[in-house]
Order: C-alpha cells, then sequence, then structure tokens
C-alpha cells in the first residue's frame, strides 16, 4: 500500500517538469472553476427559479414574455438610487402574481406613486445596490440600515411627504403624539424644510400653583399621574416619595398668587346631580373634557385634562373663579370664557367638586416643607427639567434638554447600546426606548411615558421619518406640509374671539382646531340673520354628532360685533356674496332643481331636505339651507366644493352652470319655514 | 595569458578584515565567483520549473481563498461618524499599539525609524557577521551589558504599563539567561542551540517576537476605545 | 504518446518563427541550457547554474519565489479592476460595490487582489527573517539585503495606498489613522501629511494620489529593484549556501577547537 501511494507519487511530481503539469493543471483547473462563483450568484438562482415557477402557470406565455433576465436596476442618480432589487423581485410589476406565497416573486401591491419612479430602497430601506440577499436585506459592515420591517414603513413616506398624508394614519398619528405628547418640550426636531417641530400638549405654568391645588395633590400626582387621571399626558419620572416630597415643597413655596385668581362666588357650591350634569352635557364640556364612566371607559374629547377625579385636585374657591373667567389664571388656555352666571356656576361647581377619588389623597401625609427641603426640590425641578414643559417662575426654560432627534431616523447602530437580547436594529432601539427609558443605563431622566404598543410603533414611524434621506432630498421632491399661521384676529371681535376660545375648535386663516368648521370664509357662506341667530343660540347643524357648539351667554352688541366682523372681514376671494340673491327665484327654475337634486344628482342620499322623505344623514340637513347659506356660496359649493373646503367628502358632481343654477334656487327656497318662526318666538 | 593552472582562486585567511575576494578572469569565461566546487544544476529547466511550481501552487491556494472568503468592504467613508476602534492596516497595528503608549513622535517616528535604520545597517557590523556565540567570547563584560541593557528595557517598558511589550521582553531575556549559563558542550542539544547563537540572532528574535504580539494584539485582543477585549467576545 | 508530444515540440523549437524568438535552439545539452538563461531578457537576471542544495524546500521555503508570484498576481488582477474603477469620490465606493454585485467575476478579482495583497506582505516579512536567520544578509550580499529592505518598504506602501482606494469606512479611516502618524514628525510633521495626502484629511485629492502611487509609480519602481534584487543573486555569487561561505566555515572550525 504505501508503495504504491510512493509509486503514485512519483508518478506525479517524479520530476519538476511532471510536477510543473500537474500542479499547473491544478492551478487551470481552478481558475477555469472561478466563473462558477458568478454563475451561482444568488440573483441567478432566483431568476431561473422564477422562470420555473412560470412554466406551470396559465399566464406562462404572457409571463416569459416580460420577463427580462440579467441584473435589473433602477438608477435615479439625483437622489442617488441605485436598486437592483428586481433582478430577484422578478414579478414586481405583474398583477397576476398578486397571490403568489413564494418570495422573491410576489407582485407589489398598488401604491400611489409608480413603482421604480423613486425605486424601492426609499421606502423599504435595505440596501439597494446589493444583489445577495443577506447583503440587501440585513444590517451588514456595509449597509447598516437592513430592510424596514412592513409596519414602520409609512416613515419612509414621511421623508418626502412632510405633512400628513390620508394614506399613511400610523406616521400621521406618530407626529400628533410627538408634538401631543410634549416630547419636543425636551428633544428639539428640526424638519428637513427648516422649521421645528411646535408642542401642541399645552401644559400649565406652574408658577401659580399653590391656587389651584394642594401640596398633597402634587405629590401625588408625581408620583403617579395616571392614578389621578388615566389619559393623563404627563409621564412619570418614578420619582422617590423624598424627591417627590421635596418637588412638591419647592412648587407651592415658589408659587406666587394672582389677585381674582381664587375669588369665590356668594353662592355655595350646588349639590344637586341632575342640574349640574345637565349644565356640563348642555355647555357641551365633554367634547374637550373626558371622565371615566362607571364601566371604566373614559369618554370625551383631549383638549382639556380628564375630569374624572377632579374634585379631589382642585381648591373649589380656584374652580368658581376659573368656571367664571378662566382667562384670569391663564389668559392663552384653550378653555372659553362662558360667561356662565353664579347660579351656573354654583351648579356646575358643585357637579365638579363631587367627582373625587378617596384613594388619590388617602395615603399622603407632607409635614411642613423645610427650606432644605425647597432648596433640594428646586435642584430637581431643574435637574429633571421640569421647565422644559412647564412655565415655573424663577427657572429658565432649558434649551436642548435631551438630545436632539432632527436625524434620528438615520442614527448609526454602531453608536447605539442596546438592551440584552434586543434585535440590533434602529427601529428596535427607538421603540424599545420609548418603552422603557430608563432601561438603557443608569442615570437617564427621560420618564416613562404611558403609551400603548400601537402608539409607541407611531412614535417610532414619525421618528424614523427623520433621517439623513429627508434632510438631503432635492426641493421638487418633497410636499411641504400644510403651512401653520400664527394668524390672530384683531381688533374688538378679536379680542372676543379670543376669549371665548372660538379657535380651540375653529381654524381660521390656517390657524386653530379641527373640532368644528373652518370659518375663514364664513362671511361668503352665511346670511347675517341666520348668524345671529346661531351666535345667540346655536343650535346644531348636524344632530348626528356629539360634539357641539355651546352657548357662551353673548349680549347683543356682542353678537352683532362678531357677525360684523366675520361678515365683513372672513370673505373667499372667489365668492361674492352679493352676486346671486337670497329668494325671488323663478317657480320653473325652482322645480326643475328640485328634479336634479333627487333625480339627476341623487342629493338625498346623504342631505334632507324634506325630513319626512330624505333619509340622508352624512352631510347637514338642508330643510332651513335657505336661510343660512348665500346663493353664491351654494352656487359655488356645486360647483366645486373641494375649492372652497378642502378635503370635504362633498363629491364634485361636474355640474353645468345650469344644472348648479337650478339646484341652489331649490336649495334657497328651503327656508325652513315654520321651524324658523318657532325659533323666533 | 599563461596556463590557467598557475592561477588559483585564493580565499583570504582573514574575511573579517578583508571581506573581498581576488578573482582571475581567463580567456572564454565570464565573472563568476567559485568558492568551492560544489552539485549544480541548470537553472533551466531545474530551478524555472520548480519555481513556477511553487507559484502556481500557492496562486492556486488563493484563487480558492477568493472563491470562498470575500473581501470585505464597509460602508461610505464618512468623515462625521469615526468607527471605534479606528484601525489601520494590520501590518500597522503593532506601530498603532505602540500608540496607544507612547507620544506619536516615539512610537510613530522614531520607533518605526529605528528599526529601519537597525535592518539596514545589519550587514555592516561586523558583530553580525561572525556569528558567534554571544556569550562565548567576553562573557563577564558581555554579560554585564545584557544585564543593564534587559532591566533598563523592562523597567522602561514597566514604568509605561506596556505589559503586552513587556512580557516578550521577559521571556527572550530568560532565554538569554540560559543560554549564558549554556556551553556549547552541553549534552542538551536545547542549550547547545542557545549557547551558539550570536548577538544578532538574540536582537532579532526579540523584535520578531515583539511585532507578533504587538501585531496580533492590535489586531484581534483591541475594541472599542482601544480596550481589552477577547477576540470571541464580539460586540 | 509522450515521445510523440516531445517530438512535435523539438519540431516546434526548429521552426523559424521559434528561432527567431528563442535563439538557443533545440538540445538539451548544458549548453543549450545554459544560453536558454543567458539570453533571455528577464531570465539573463538569474545564474544558470544553482547549486544542488539550495533546490530543497528548507533552504529557503521558496519564500521570495512566492513573493514574486503574489506580486505577479496583483499585477494580474490589478489592471482588469482598473477598467471599473475611477479614482473620484464617491464613485469609487460605487465602483467597488458595482465589482461585488454586478460585474461577472467581479468580487473574484478583488477577492484575489486583496488576498494576495495580504500574502505578499506576509511573505516579504517571512522572507526578511528567513534570509536573516540563515545569515544570508552577510558580505557581499549586504547591499542586496538593503535592496530587500527597500522592498519591503516599498511593499508596505503599495498595500498601504491600495488600503484606501476602496474607499469605504474601513478604508477612510486605516489612512486617516495611519497618514497622522506622519504628522508626528518633528518640525516637518504637518508638511509631510499634507504632501502624502494632497491636502490637510483624508479626501479626493488623496484618493487620486494613493491612485496614482499604487497603480504606476510604486508598481514600476518596484518592478525595478526586483530586478536588480535577482541581478545582485546571480553577481553575489547565487543563492547564499550555509556552508559554502568562508566566515561560517571559519566559525564552525572554531566552534570545533572550542570544543
Amino acid at each position: 500500500m504505501k508503495g504504491k501511494l510512493k509509486a503514485f507519487w512519483s508518478l506525479l511530481f517524479g520530476d519538476s517538469v511532471r510536477a510543473f503539469g500537474v500542479v499547473s493543471l491544478v492551478f487551470l483547473a481552478s481558475l477555469a472553476i472561478a466563473p462558477s462563483k458568478n454563475y451561482f450568484s444568488e440573483w441567478r438562482h432566483y431568476q431561473r427559479g422564477y422562470l420555473k415557477m412560470v412554466r406551470n402557470r396559465a399566464d406562462a406565455v404572457t409571463l416569459q414574455r416580460h420577463f427580462q433576465g440579467g441584473i435589473q436596476q433602477i438608477w435615479l442618480p439625483e437622489i442617488g438610487v441605485v436598486d437592483r432589487c428586481e433582478s430577484c423581485h422578478v414579478g414586481l410589476k405583474e398583477s397576476s402574481l398578486a397571490n403568489v406565497s413564494l418570495q422573491p416573486y410576489r407582485n407589489h401591491p398598488v401604491i400611489p406613486h409608480k413603482l421604480g419612479e423613486f425605486g424601492c430602497t426609499i421606502c423599504h430601506r435595505g440596501q439597494g445596490a446589493a444583489t445577495t440577499v443577506s447583503e440587501a436585506h440585513n444590517s451588514t459592515l456595509a449597509w447598516e440600515q437592513p430592510v424596514l420591517p412592513a409596519k414602520y414603513v409609512e416613515s419612509s413616506c414621511g421623508t418626502c411627504h412632510r405633512g400628513p398624508v390620508p394614506g399613511t394614519p400610523r406616521l400621521n398619528e406618530g407626529r400628533r403624539l410627538l408634538a401631543s405628547y410634549g416630547c419636543v418640550n425636551c428633544h428639539t426636531i428640526k424638519l428637513a424644510d427648516g422649521a421645528t417641530m411646535k408642542p401642541t400638549d399645552n401644559p400649565p405654568s406652574l408658577s401659580h400653583i399653590a391656587d389651584k391645588t394642594s401640596r398633597e395633590w402634587i405629590y401625588a400626582w408625581l408620583k403617579d399621574p395616571q392614578a389621578y387621571a388615566t389619559t393623563a399626558t404627563m409621564p412619570n419620572f418614578k420619582l422617590s416619595d423624598d424627591d417627590a416630597r421635596d418637588i412638591s415643597a419647592f412648587l407651592m413655596a415658589n408659587s406666587t398668587p394672582i389677585s381674582g385668581d381664587t375669588l369665590a362666588i356668594s353662592a355655595k357650591p350646588s349639590s344637586d346631580p341632575t342640574a349640574g350634569a345637565s349644565l356640563y352635557g348642555e355647555s357641551f364640556c365633554a367634547s374637550c373634557h373626558a371622565v371615566q364612566n362607571a364601566a371604566g371607559n373614559v369618554v370625551g374629547g383631549d383638549v382639556g385634562p380628564e375630569l374624572t377625579r377632579v374634585g379631589s385636585k382642585v381648591k373649589p374657591e380656584w374652580l368658581q373663579a376659573w368656571l367664571r373667567n378662566p382667562r384670569i389664571y391663564n389668559d392663552g388656555t384653550p378653555m372659553p370664557h362662558y360667561r356662565f352666571n353664579d347660579g351656573q356656576i354654583a351648579t356646575l361647581s358643585g357637579f365638579l367638586l363631587a367627582k373625587t377619588d378617596s384613594d388619590l389623597l388617602a395615603n399622603v401625609h407632607l409635614d411642613p416643607s423645610t427650606p432644605q427641603q425647597v432648596a433640594h426640590g428646586k435642584r430637581l425641578v431643574s435637574d429633571y427639567g421640569c421647565a422644559s414643559c412647564h412655565e415655573i417662575a424663577g427657572i429658565k426654560k432649558p434649551d436642548n434638554f435631551a438630545p436632539e432627534l432632527s436625524r434620528i431616523g438615520s442614527k448609526p447602530i454602531t453608536q447605539i447600546l442596546f438592551l440584552a437580547g434586543m434585535p440590533h436594529t434602529l427601529p428596535d432601539y427607538i421603540a424599545g426606548k420609548i418603552k422603557q427609558p430608563r432601561a438603557f443605563t443608569t442615570g437617564l431622566k427621560m420618564p416613562q411615558f404611558t403609551l400603548t404598543q400601537t402608539q409607541i410603533d407611531d412614535i417610532t414611524t414619525a421618528l424614523l421619518s427623520l433621517n439623513d434621506r429627508a434632510n438631503s432630498l432635492p426641493p421638487s421632491m418633497t410636499v411641504a406640509a400644510p403651512s401653520e399661521s400664527n394668524y390672530q384676529p384683531a381688533g374688538q371681535a378679536g379680542k372676543l374671539i379670543h376669549d371665548m376660545a372660538c379657535m380651540t375648535c375653529h381654524r381660521i386663516n390656517g390657524h386653530g382646531g379641527d373640532m368644528a368648521p373652518d370659518l375663514s370664509w364664513e362671511g361668503s357662506s352665511v346670511q347675517r340673520q341666520w348668524l345671529t341667530a346661531f351666535l345667540k343660540n346655536p343650535n346644531t347643524l348636524r344632530p348626528a354628532l356629539i360634539r357641539r357648539m355651546p352657548k357662551f351667554n353673548l349680549t347683543d352688541s356682542e353678537v352683532n360685533q362678531l357677525s360684523d366682523y366675520i361678515l365683513a372681514v372672513y370673505q373667499s376671494p372667489t365668492v361674492d356674496r352679493d352676486s346671486m340673491p337670497l329668494s325671488g327665484y323663478p317657480a320653473g327654475q325652482v322645480e326643475l332643481g328640485k328634479q336634479l337634486f333627487y333625480g339627476k344628482y341623487s342629493c338625498q342620499a346623504c342631505h334632507i331636505v324634506d325630513s319626512n322623505t330624505d333619509k340622508g344623514y352624512i352631510g347637514p340637513t338642508l330643510t332651513q339651507v335657505g336661510s343660512r347659506l348665500t346663493a353664491a356660496w351654494i352656487f359655488q359649493w356645486l360647483k366645486d366644493p373641494q375649492a372652497l373646503r378642502a378635503g370635504t367628502i362633498e363629491p364634485n358632481r361636474a355640474m353645468s352652470d345650469e344644472d348648479a343654477r337650478a339646484i341652489t334656487a331649490f336649495l334657497m327656497s328651503q327656508k325652513g319655514g315654520k321651524q324658523q318662526e318657532a325659533a323666533k318666538k | 595569458m599563461a596556463d590557467p593552472k598557475d592561477f588559483a582562486a585564493g580565499i583570504d585567511s582573514n574575511a573579517k578584515k578583508a571581506p573581498r575576494r581576488i578573482v582571475f578572469v581567463t580567456r572564454r569565461t565570464s565573472a563568476q565567483v567559485k568558492a568551492e566546487t560544489e552539485d549544480q544544476v541548470q537553472t533551466f529547466p531545474e530551478v524555472l520549473f520548480r519555481a513556477a511550481v511553487a507559484v502556481e501552487a500557492l496562486a492556486a491556494i488563493l484563487v480558492w481563498i477568493a472563491l470562498i472568503f470575500n473581501a470585505p468592504l464597509e460602508g461610505l467613508a464618512d468623515p462625521s461618524h469615526t468607527p471605534n476602534p479606528a484601525k489601520a492596516p494590520w501590518y500597522f497595528l503593532g506601530l498603532q499599539e505602540m500608540l496607544h503608549y507612547f507620544p506619536p513622535v516615539v512610537a510613530g517616528v522614531m520607533v518605526p525609524g529605528l528599526v529601519v535604520m537597525a535592518l539596514i545597517v545589519i550587514p555592516y557590523f561586523n558583530i553580525n557577521i561572525e556569528a558567534e556565540g554571544f556569550f562565548l567570547k567576553d562573557r563577564q563584560r558581555r554579560l554585564r551589558i545584557f544585564y543593564i541593557v534587559a532591566a533598563a528595557l523592562s523597567i522602561f517598558l514597566a514604568w509605561f504599563h506596556v505589559i503586552v511589550a513587556l512580557v516578550p521582553t521577559l521571556i527572550m531575556a530568560g532565554l538569554m539567561l540560559i543560554a549564558s549559563r549554556s556551553s556549547p558542550k552541553s549534552p542538551s542539544a536545547f542549550r547547545r542551540y542557545l549557547a551558539a547563537r550570536p548577538l544578532s540572532y538574540w536582537v532579532m528574535t526579540w523584535f520578531l517576537f515583539e511585532l507578533v504580539v504587538l501585531t496580533a494584539v492590535g489586531t484581534l485582543f483591541r475594541g472599542p476605545g482601544w480596550s481589552w477585549v477577547w477576540p470571541w467576545q464580539g460586540s | 504518446m509522450a515521445k510523440t508530444v516531445d517530438q512535435y515540440f523539438d519540431d516546434l523549437r526548429e521552426t523559424r518563427v521559434w528561432r527567431s524568438i528563442f535563439r538557443s535552439g533545440s538540445g538539451s545539452s548544458t549548453l543549450h541550457r545554459s544560453l536558454a538563461i543567458q539570453q533571455n531578457v528577464f531570465l539573463h537576471l538569474f545564474s544558470t547554474k544553482v547549486r544542488t542544495r539550495m533546490l530543497s524546500f528548507s533552504a529557503t521555503w521558496y519564500l521570495g519565489t512566492l513573493t514574486l508570484g503574489t506580486f505577479l498576481i496583483l499585477v494580474a488582477t490589478g489592471i482588469p479592476l482598473m477598467l471599473y474603477y475611477h479614482p473620484s469620490v464617491p464613485q469609487a465606493y460605487a465602483d467597488t460595490k458595482d465589482l461585488q454585485f454586478v460585474v461577472s467575476s467581479g468580487i473574484f478579482l478583488r477577492n484575489l487582489h486583496r488576498w494576495s495583497a495580504h500574502a505578499m506582505v506576509f511573505l516579504v516579512f517571512a522572507h526578511m527573517f528567513k534570509v536573516f536567520y540563515r545569515g544570508a544578509y552577510r558580505p557581499p550580499r549586504e547591499f542586496n539585503w538593503v535592496i530587500g529592505i527597500v522592498l519591503l518598504l516599498i511593499t508596505l506602501l503599495l498595500s498601504y495606498t491600495g488600503y484606501l482606494l476602496p474607499w469605504d469606512q474601513l478604508a477612510y479611516w486605516a489612512i486617516t489613522v495611519g497618514s497622522n502618524i506622519a504628522s508626528a514628525v518633528p518640525f516637518m510633521g504637518s508638511k509631510i501629511h499634507f504632501l502624502l495626502l494632497g491636502g490637510n484629511a483624508v479626501n479626493a485629492n488623496a484618493l487620486l494620489r494613493f491612485y496614482v502611487l499604487h497603480c504606476m509609480i510604486l508598481p514600476l519602481t518596484a518592478i525595478f529593484f526586483v530586478a536588480i534584487h535577482f541581478w545582485r543573486i546571480r553577481k553575489d555569487g547565487g543563492l547564499y549556501s550555509h556552508s559554502s561561505e568562508p566566515a561560517t566555515r571559519r566559525t564552525e572550525s572554531a566552534a570545533k577547537e572550542v570544543r
């Protein structure tokens, strides 16, 4: 055996020429198989697999004709996209492959953009230039950002679309949460267009807090805000008992009184729960304030604070002064000045003060504070950046208290310290950081927010959209956010609008809330008589809605002042209110309009003109529209509703002028007759 | 010219003083140094084929390595994101390891400069040419010098906490100590071997040892902030 | 069969074309074989005869030969790589990516080039130490040793300049760290640093500079010195054979005397 091996060896390498021949053969063979690395590349494998899959299908011929072999790439030099995804994802554009379970061959779902318009990685991330699965999809040394999990994909919409888009609820909600949970009070977020994201959470000033509440409540609140109100956006700072004690001591010691702020009325808070509940309802407090009902559900709006346990919080005299005129304590509050009379204040304050929770403060026993505690509390207030959100007399609002998040969506993974067991990806890090901010290292100050997993994913989505790409796109590729103006109405009427906080609900000239209709062109659309009557006693236009305009007990002169201002100032440039008469349309035209209304355009599907026959509840009731709206407005509205109110669901039916005029005539004849007169009486 | 037999190529008896040869060129021969007759083979084909075999074998191995292992390629160069640690190519990591301990002018300029100078001048010093056991001659004086140099070097390295360079130095010093106590007639083959090592051997081996250890430490055992990590720890 | 191949080959060597290229002609006499070496512009750098003992693997480990081999591989792979490469920022990186993902066998070429480069640096060091431990630096070979050191430095520079060319993070920071050492030179450190990089930081200028050095200046310099290195082997008496050297023999006889 050994001899044979030896003989074999000398046969191969016996002399140098032989050895040269043998080794040359080995070397040439090695070189010859070198191209196999190229031949067995993954993309070829997937293309072969595609052709194999396609072969057995009914539409094989079509698919084979569409198929193009070789490396496929989308090249967009101006935005640095080189995407070769289609080398493996061969059937992206084949609509017949929608239900193929075998990836990478399924077709791409329909999206608002053309496939290939921007490439793949601009939405999905990953390394577009790569032609192997692991390099393209995963986080590698060459490319940190792996393919984005589908639940965060809306973040990529946000790189170009700076404002809300209908198709991206998650991104829109995330952006809203960033502003409304006060994230941006501490974390600066500079948007790609140069603006800074503004908070919308309106945290209260703490400079006069002793007027409003007790030290015990502050303590309980600091320890666990959600114990007081489950919907509170104030995060939990996980303070120790001593720290909460000292901060409450400092806030009380630091508070200065406001004259008139605790001015109790002569009448005692009434203890009539029925009257209180009905006044609470009539004033539509629930449009803004929520209350937890017996079933544990929180019902009501989220503009103002939850009132479930408000009786355990506020001092009675402060509450009454607040209900009388909230602007004394806080001029900028979104709460309207309701102009309640003393009786109403007594009823309402009694109703609210009864909302207590005996458990809340049961275990809070605080000794009188010492100067050391106050001093320590002040230091804690600075350390925790309380003044980033709350106005606190004597403490300056810190700049950039927390790390800036303007480019968090491109944070290099190498700069991230992950928790043990956490997937090493940026979305997981951001979500984890929001979920348990203090877990990452010791000494972190970020408090614990109370958020659902969905909300965390929403915020993560919004944060991922703040990336390098968003900051480097050419302006031509971006869709700017609708600009938020600082519009404030001027003059006496302006003061009234501010006093009643109209813009908490109404939007005017690009500023204000979205709870009630935009009033920017209200002057073109409504008749004066209706407007004054409405301001005096707002009845509802849309009975199906819970949120309605409350009654503000305005005086006649105030109503006139407001009406004059609205009619004179809030005019649409495209609607001349006097161009068409309010009445006197020929009967024939009215009849034609009626036929068009019920026939050609079937408006009764959504609107009610005759309350006996029509069943449309989607749009506003039109029984009195002839005494409410101007003819010119109705005409223009029929012609192009979206031009007057962007985003309205009223369809644009492309009416001819003649049809629109006829329907306008018909609608102007709907004066509401008896009801109107009954209302006048 | 006379009969070539009248001339014999001579070898100077004292190469230390006159390391040169005298060559007599006779007719029809080209200049060739002939120290001693020894078995020779023709370069063509014997040597050339062997060289070709060696090169082809290496090339085949490299081809296979290239087929199996992909060359690293990281993200696009970004001056604003410094990787931690930022490492030089592997053959400079010994230097980078030194930079961790000494100021750049020492570790980055003087040390490599001296190394290159030392390498260049090796063949120009007789002590490197004699190739005699270092401790065989002038033993007492050389031992004293060895003690002083080894102690000074160790103290210097310990002073700067250069443990990775100190350990090889101490090992080499230990080996030299054994060598100094070994005789060429020792029954142990290892001690005979050590006894016959010249100074240049000791210095070069120390340098090689340091080079390998420092490069290996810089390549495998250094993590973020040039801190010590074990290769299996990963990040 | 083998005979016939040999005959065909001999016939080939007798043709006019072959004779016009290789003048030594057919035949396997010592003369012919010597002429084959002497009359070839490349091979004439070597001596026509080599001591038999030097052929054994243990004598040299063939380290010098293997180093030359890696150099040849690097030239052979480097030239096709140059066809796909633009020395500009950030196109250089995109080109490297294309080599990896799109160019047919591009990744193979790049792998082979890079691993061969590492192998060459390692082999040059190994060659140096092997030569040292064999004592082959001794006169009359001292100048060839110096040339060897020069070639070591050229090899390091070749590898170092090539390291930057992919223009990735690894390249960028390795070169930044390496070039910062140059700034430590007293008095003119920053000048050297500037000269090396064509600027104060590693940027497009440095890339172009390194490209020219890597693809033209350094390879040509290396070829020049390699030629001298080989030629000197012949001129210095062939490969160093330990026991045939006067100095060594004297030491050994001295050792005997001690014994």
